[in-house]
């Protein structure tokens, strides 16, 4: 014989705390087994796992992008050095020396100094 | 009944295994996590973790152009190219590309290289620019990689090598600034440790990881002025083929501030090419690493001396008979015949060795050169003028030179009846400048220096000048310089006119085991030249294996076409 009471036990501080605060209990109607609860924890753990991987791999983006930016500027002031080279060769003194300005100057004659 | 007893009994079996196996599950997990966590730690970190050094960029070197600093020695990104043998598949059209594009820079025997397959690591080419590096990746040649490295580049050739020196394979300085500023050029490397990827790129994930910057080398500007350089340097070249000599050194200074304007010599080498060189003399620095006997020259510390004592004027005088009776030796006048009472100042202009002589007997009154008074010489020479000591300059491989005290037995009255004319003491040429122009700058020593300051944010920060020291008397820096210019009189027509201008001229013998051969000499000069004030200190030197240079046919003329060229350069103004 089956039988099946449709009272619920309510504790005697939440029958004093609804009887003073005049608030009515509502219980859900789906019951969760303990395999459930499980397999509900499971679930969160493996979506805050995802989260984790999403975040941590977003990071990861971010180093590559990071790595590329500074290859980038490794690059640039490499070439701003290779410039620069060039630079201070063209105006060494040799190389000024031999310049047709250079080989077009004249010692003067007379030199006048303001006093 | 039976059936659930067995059903019960099946469940405990079960869950019995099942906690079994979960405590050896978490047993092995113990051990693997708890007991054996260093040990797979390291295992993982040792995949995963890198230690990467970040080199720091060694710091440039500028000099001067006026009072702009310019570079003279820059870094540059070269490639060594390489070939691991086993990937290569294409033999032929690696060796033809870079022939084609590196030919210059290649490995005899690429070919041989390129077929070696049980190595894997050939190199082919190095100090590949980036130009040649970039066209030969565009060529996707298999087997073929590119190593990037930093090598030092020199904008104005072989000027000033020895000043500068080198940065060896090894990455540290080797003389002159290079060496001895070693520790500011070349900065502090630093760390990067990071998890990384496969391709070695670092990420951020991981609590180890460290990020060190590397401390860059300071951007060093020196006192060296690339047009005095140049221009010492050619008048060098010109002495060496006027005297047929092989080897000349040349100092230019600003008295006033010790700093160093030119340091040359030839033969001189080029820097970016110092594995080439045979002869590993090159290298030095003579003007700072070769102390030898000056000469006559040294007579100017010694009237110096004599001034700074009070013991003569330069119009006091002396009873010069050629020669001198110094215990048992006989020292001579090179020049003879202006015999009788002399003045000091004649005997400075006639270099009479027993004038040099006679200021150490001034010191004593009964004309002895006793060892109270070569105990003051010492003084004079070496705690006051510094000679025989390094004087601290920031170059590698500075030497002090030899000066005899007199508390030795070889200290006797010859020994330093010789070193009052320049014999029987060795100092570098450095030394003689810092001495001198401190003469000639009212007696005030500063420390001859080559650096000039720094380059900080782009900006060039000067440093700060040495504190002067009294080394003499003004009234000793003022006679001295009469009697210097007194003396210049003999070679005033070929000097610019309307200058002051003084110096002393030292011929030496070049001393072989021990002995004067008396087939050899060294030819030194010393001046200095400015308007109202001394503006620039010139010393010169001259020596040929084998050959007598003279202070008087062979330096002077250096000294005069470098010091009428340093009137037009400073450009200062006729007095009259």
């Amino acid at each position: 014989m089956n039988y099946q009471s449709n009272q619920q036990y309510v504790s005697r501080r939440r029958q004093n705390w609804s009887r003073n605060q005049n608030t009515v209990a509502y219980t859900s109607a789906i019951k969760l087994g303990p395999v459930a609860h499980m397999v509900l924890v499971a679930l969160m753990i493996a979506v805050l796992g995802l989260i984790y991987l999403t975040q941590a791999t977003r990071t990861t983006g971010y180093d590559y992008a990071a790595q590329q930016i500074e290859q980038d500027i490794a690059e640039l002031n490499t070439q701003k050095t290779d410039l620069e080279i060039e630079n201070a060769r063209l105006t060494a003194l040799e190389t000024i020396k031999s310049s047709s300005v250079a080989s077009s100057m004249t010692t003067p004659e007379d030199v006048q100094y303001a006093q | 009944m039976n059936i659930e007893i067995q059903h019960i009994n099946r469940s405990r079996i079960l869950a019995v295994i099942v906690v079994l196996v979960a405590v050896a599950f978490s047993m092995r997990l113990f051990y693997l996590q708890v007991v054996q966590h260093d040990h797979y730690t390291a295992l993982a970190n040792q995949e995963q973790v890198k230690r990467l050094t970040i080199p720091a960029k060694r710091g440039l070197i500028y000099g001067l152009d006026g009072s702009t600093p310019v570079p003279l020695v820059m870094n540059q990104t070269v490639f060594t190219i390489f070939a691991d043998p086993q990937m290569v598949a294409n033999p032929e059209k690696i060796e033809k590309t870079l022939k084609r594009v590196a030919g210059g820079n290649l490995r005899n025997d690429i070919d041989e290289l390129l077929l070696k397959k049980d190595t894997r690591y050939q190199i082919l080419a190095t100090e590949v620019s980036r130009d040649q590096a970039d066209m030969i990746k565009k060529e996707g040649l298999s087997g073929i990689g590119f190593q990037e490295t930093s090598q030092r580049v020199y904008p104005e050739g072989r000027l000033g090598s020895q000043v500068l020196g080198f940065v060896d394979y090894e990455g540290t300085g080797r003389y002159g600034v290079e060496g001895g500023l070693q520790e500011e050029l070349s900065g502090d490397d630093g760390l990067l440790q990071s998890v990384t990827d496969i391709s070695a790129v670092p990420l951020n994930i991981g609590d180890q990881n460290i990020n060190q910057p590397a401390k860059d080398g300071e951007d060093v500007v020196i006192t060296i002025d690339r047009a005095v350089q140049a221009r010492a340097e050619q008048a060098l070249a010109d002495g060496l083929e006027r005297s047929g000599a092989d080897s000349a050194s040349a100092i230019v200074m600003d008295p006033q501030t010790g700093r160093v304007m030119a340091m040359a010599n030839l033969p001189d080498y080029e820097p970016a090419e110092f594995n080439k060189v045979k002869d590993a003399a090159l290298f030095n620095n003579s003007t700072i690493s070769l102390p030898y006997e000056q000469g006559s020259n040294v007579k100017i510390f010694t009237f110096a001396m004599g001034l700074d004592k009070g013991t003569i004027r330069p119009d006091s005088t002396y009873l010069n008979t050629d020669s001198v009776r110094i215990e048992d030796r006989v020292i001579s006048n090179y020049v003879k015949g202006q015999t009788g009472r002399i003045t000091f100042q004649t005997a400075l202009n006639w270099s009479l060795n027993t004038g040099a002589v006679a200021v150490l007997q001034s010191m004593d009154s009964d004309g002895e050169i006793t060892k109270s008074v070569r105990q003051t010489t010492y003084d004079y020479f070496y705690n006051k003028f510094r000679l025989g000591q390094p004087t601290g300059i920031e170059l590698a491989g500075e030497v002090g030179g030899r000066i005899i005290s007199p508390e030795r037995v070889e200290g006797n009255a010859v020994r330093y009846s010789n070193m009052s004319f320049g014999q029987g003491m060795d100092i570098t040429m450095i030394q003689s400048a810092a001495a001198f122009s401190a003469l000639v700058n009212d007696g005030e020593y500063r420390q001859p220096t080559v650096i000039a300051g720094k380059i900080e944010g782009g900006e060039f920060k000067e440093a700060e000048t040495s504190s002067p020291e009294r080394m003499a008397l003004k009234s000793t820096s003022s006679d001295i310089k009469k009697m210097m210019e007194n003396g210049r009189q003999v070679y005033s027509y070929l000097d610019k006119q309307g200058y002051k201008i003084g110096g002393k001229t030292g011929t030496a013998e070049v001393a072989v085991n021990g002995r004067y051969s008396g087939e050899e000499s060294v030819g030194t000069y010393i001046g200095y030249g400015g308007d109202d004030e001394p503006k620039y200190v010139i010393m010169v030197r001259i020596a040929a294996d084998g050959k007598h240079m003279q202070g008087s046919g062979d330096a002077v003329p250096i000294f005069t076409e470098l010091s009428n060229w340093m009137i037009d350069y400073l450009k200062l103004q006729p007095k009259g």
